[in-house]
């Protein structure tokens, strides 16, 4: 028993060299966030190279780039609620974010608008209603066992249904809510200004603080520990003493939560609250997990990285934005649908070939970090 | 109670194991709610349970149930097909402008319609019975893909002027004998067939074994990888099928909007129908009774002079009753297991 345990130690003392040594032989696949720059890296070249041969329909450049993050912050941000929930395994999955960034951009118009609330109580109370919407799916997917499909599924309509209803299908505008359109558009920065190009102030006020607190709770706390764990093999979370529901409530609760300040978001970037905002036309809730898969996200749970969304998201609509480019007008906008579903498709295939391959060269790796609880000593 | 199981003939207790009951618990309580609801129904609007009332509701049901049947299939072998509005669309769109340009009888206007459900289907399957990617992954790219083929073949227009010759699946009474309307009857046959198809033949018991251990099944001795391509080849047919009664009940316009939020409803009914989306599990009965019970929800709050959107939050509770009880029968079944 004693030499059994105490033999793993040396290999362990070499694992940053042979991993360094790992990645190197692996080429650039298996990590995802090193493919995804590359990606973006070959489509900013490509995109250069066509705009100096004048292909394109508009000129190509860091201002046109930075102007198309106004759409990249309600992409990332519910690839980021998805990575919560589909982390979190057991089937996790969340087909109603577009209904509850709706519901919350509604609730969030009447309450500034109507009400007349303080900008900043508004926006609290509008996160703690998105907060609230997500533990009703907690609620079921992780204590009563509805599989998450058949939860969102059921709350996309009813939410969805909720919010038309409540508005009587007409978006809520106002003077307020004009005013808080300056909330998302492009901004000069302070400071470095003039050298950079103006970027949508969502960013700063939206996405950033969101994404520190997320890449905080994911990798320095244990909650995302929990998360990762959970979401790896529940039975042996279970086991290890961790509260699988508990933790699997607050990735939905997490999820609503992030969705809710999508609703706000979009009542900025409109000037309106639009009862359909989050599920005209295919809705958001698609192409954001489709973009926490492109992400790197494993849809079976327990793998996924905070990088490989914000790259993910910003491949998306850097592709759709040099489509438009290329491809002017409404041919344009189809195709963008085309390069979605053909990239989607790519990565995963092609992710999927290299992890079969490994498989079948070495022996299974623990997908447990190895700081995790219940990890092996 | 253990001496008469005992002395039942083996050859009865492995059948009995084997086969669920011919009604199973989930589809009994479906037909009690769709009772209780038609009759709630009836007595507050007068006009619901009238021929004029249940003849339409009967032709929207159709294509919703057709294409429930080739879901079944998905969801009992684990899997999961959104791609169902993109191959609506596409399927719809290019036999809509054959009819305007060509006008081709209704019979190869149809031929057509499926062959192109199921060459998109057959797509499906390829790539996720040897990609082995997750279904759900696989047919949300596809889904984008048929889109935009769609989209191009829609040509930012609308397709206008189309023909009445697919009126033998209308609304009208072309489209009915007896009061019974075609597309709803093709529907049923289609159930028939499946749920023949799923109790005895041999293939059919295979896709439930697929569903409830892809491994083990693989191990029995099944070809999984075919098996599967076939379960999506059928929903893209029957989606093609399902188009032609789409196009048959529209106006002679089409418009883009054709197929948008069908899979989500089709879904909506093979889980109100008892379907585990776990997979392993499910009947093609229930699925025609939950296509049955989301329609008559929609219509009925319409019917209430209610606001239309409010069918769906009920649609909604409705698939969370229909999956609560499943869950809690379940759970029953294993602990006197």
């Amino acid at each position: 028993m004693t030499a059994t345990t105490t033999t793993p130690a040396p290999e362990r003392r070499a694992e940053p060299t042979s991993r360094v040594r790992e990645w190197l032989g692996s080429g650039i696949l298996r990590d995802r966030a090193v493919l995804l720059l590359a990606l973006i890296i070959v489509l900013l070249v490509a995109m250069s190279i066509l705009d100096a041969l004048g292909l394109t329909s508009g000129t190509f450049n860091s201002d046109y780039l930075a102007s198309t993050l106004i759409a990249y912050v309600p992409l990332a941000l519910l690839a980021l609620a998805e990575l919560f929930v589909i982390t979190s395994g057991r089937g996790g999955i969340d087909l109603s974010v577009g209904s509850m960034v709706s519901l919350t951009g509604i609730v969030f118009a009447m309450l500034y608008q109507q009400v007349g609330l303080p900008l900043l109580v508004a926006v609290v109370l509008a996160v703690a209603f998105g907060a609230l919407l997500g533990a009703i799916n907690g609620v079921l997917t992780a204590y009563l066992g509805y599989p998450a499909l058949i939860t969102t599924l059921a709350t996309f309509y009813a939410y969805r249904s909720i919010a038309l209803v409540v508005s009587e299908q007409r978006p809520i505008s106002g003077p307020e809510i004009s005013e808080f359109y300056n909330a998302a558009k492009a901004v000069e920065l302070p400071v470095i200004g003039g050298t950079l190009p103006l970027v949508p102030l969502g960013v700063f006020t939206f996405l950033i603080p969101v994404a520190i607190v997320a890449w905080f709770v994911l990798n320095r706390t244990t909650y995302g520990r929990k998360l990762y764990a959970i979401g790896t093999n529940d039975t042996a979370a279970q086991w290890a003493g961790i509260d699988t529901r508990r933790t699997r409530m607050m990735a939905y609760v997490t999820a609503g939560a992030i969705s809710g300040l999508v609703g706000v978001y979009t009542v900025a970037q409109f000037a309106s609250a639009r009862p359909d905002a989050g599920t005209s036309g295919s809705g958001m809730a698609l192409p954001a997990i489709t973009i926490a898969v492109l992400g790197g996200v494993a849809i079976t749970g327990g793998i996924g990285k905070l990088s490989g969304i914000l790259l993910a998201a910003l491949l998306i609509v850097w592709l759709n934005a040099s489509i438009l480019l290329v491809v002017p007008g409404n041919e344009g906008a189809q195709a963008q649908l085309l390069a979605l579903g053909i990239v989607l498709l790519g990565a995963s295939l092609l992710s999927n070939a290299t992890i079969r391959r490994r498989q079948a060269g070495a022996p299974p790796r623990l997908a447990v970090p190895a700081t995790a609880p219940g990890a092996p000593k | 109670m253990t001496t008469a199981t005992e002395a039942r003939a083996p050859q009865a207790v492995s059948m009995r194991r084997i086969l669920p009951p011919i009604v199973t618990g989930q589809e009994v309580v479906l037909l009690v709610v769709l009772v209780v609801l038609w009759v709630l129904l009836g007595i507050f609007t007068p006009a619901f349970l009238t021929p004029g009332s249940i003849g339409p509701l009967l032709v929207q049901v159709a294509p919703i149930a057709l294409i429930g049947v080739g879901m079944t299939f998905v969801i009992i072998t684990a899997g999961i097909d959104v791609s169902v509005a993109g191959m609506i669309m596409v399927s719809a769109v290019v036999t809509a402008r054959v009819l305007v340009s060509y006008d081709v009888p209704a019979i190869v206007a149809v031929a057509l319609a499926i062959v192109i459900g199921a060459a998109l289907g057959a797509l499906n399957g390829v790539l996720i019975a040897y990609g082995r990617v997750h279904p759900i992954i696989i047919t949300f790219g596809t889904a984008n893909v048929f889109t935009w083929l769609g989209l191009r073949v829609f040509n930012s227009s609308t397709v206008n002027g189309i023909p009445s010759t697919l009126e033998f699946f209308g609304r009208g009474s072309a489209g009915s004998t007896l009061g019974v309307p075609h597309s709803f009857a093709i529907a049923v046959l289609a159930v028939a067939v499946a749920w023949w198809f799923l109790r005895y033949a041999k293939s059919g018991r295979n896709l439930y074994a697929i569903g409830g251990n892809q491994n083990a099944a693989r191990l029995a001795g099944i070809k999984v990888q075919p098996r599967l391509v076939w379960v999506y080849l059928i929903t893209g047919a029957l989606a093609g099928l399902a188009a032609c009664m789409i196009i048959a009940t529209g106006t002679s316009t089409l418009d883009q909007s054709v197929g948008s939020g069908k899979e989500l409803q089709v879904i909506a009914a093979v889980v109100i129908g008892g379907t585990s989306i776990l997979g392993g599990r499910g009947s093609v009965v229930g699925t025609l009774l939950g296509a049955i019970l989301v329609q008559t929800v929609v219509s009925g709050v319409t019917q209430l002079g209610w606001p239309t959107q409010l069918g769906f939050l009920f649609v909604g509770i409705f698939i969370l009753i229909a999956v609560g009880t499943d869950i809690i029968r379940e759970r029953a079944r294993r602990a006197r297991a």
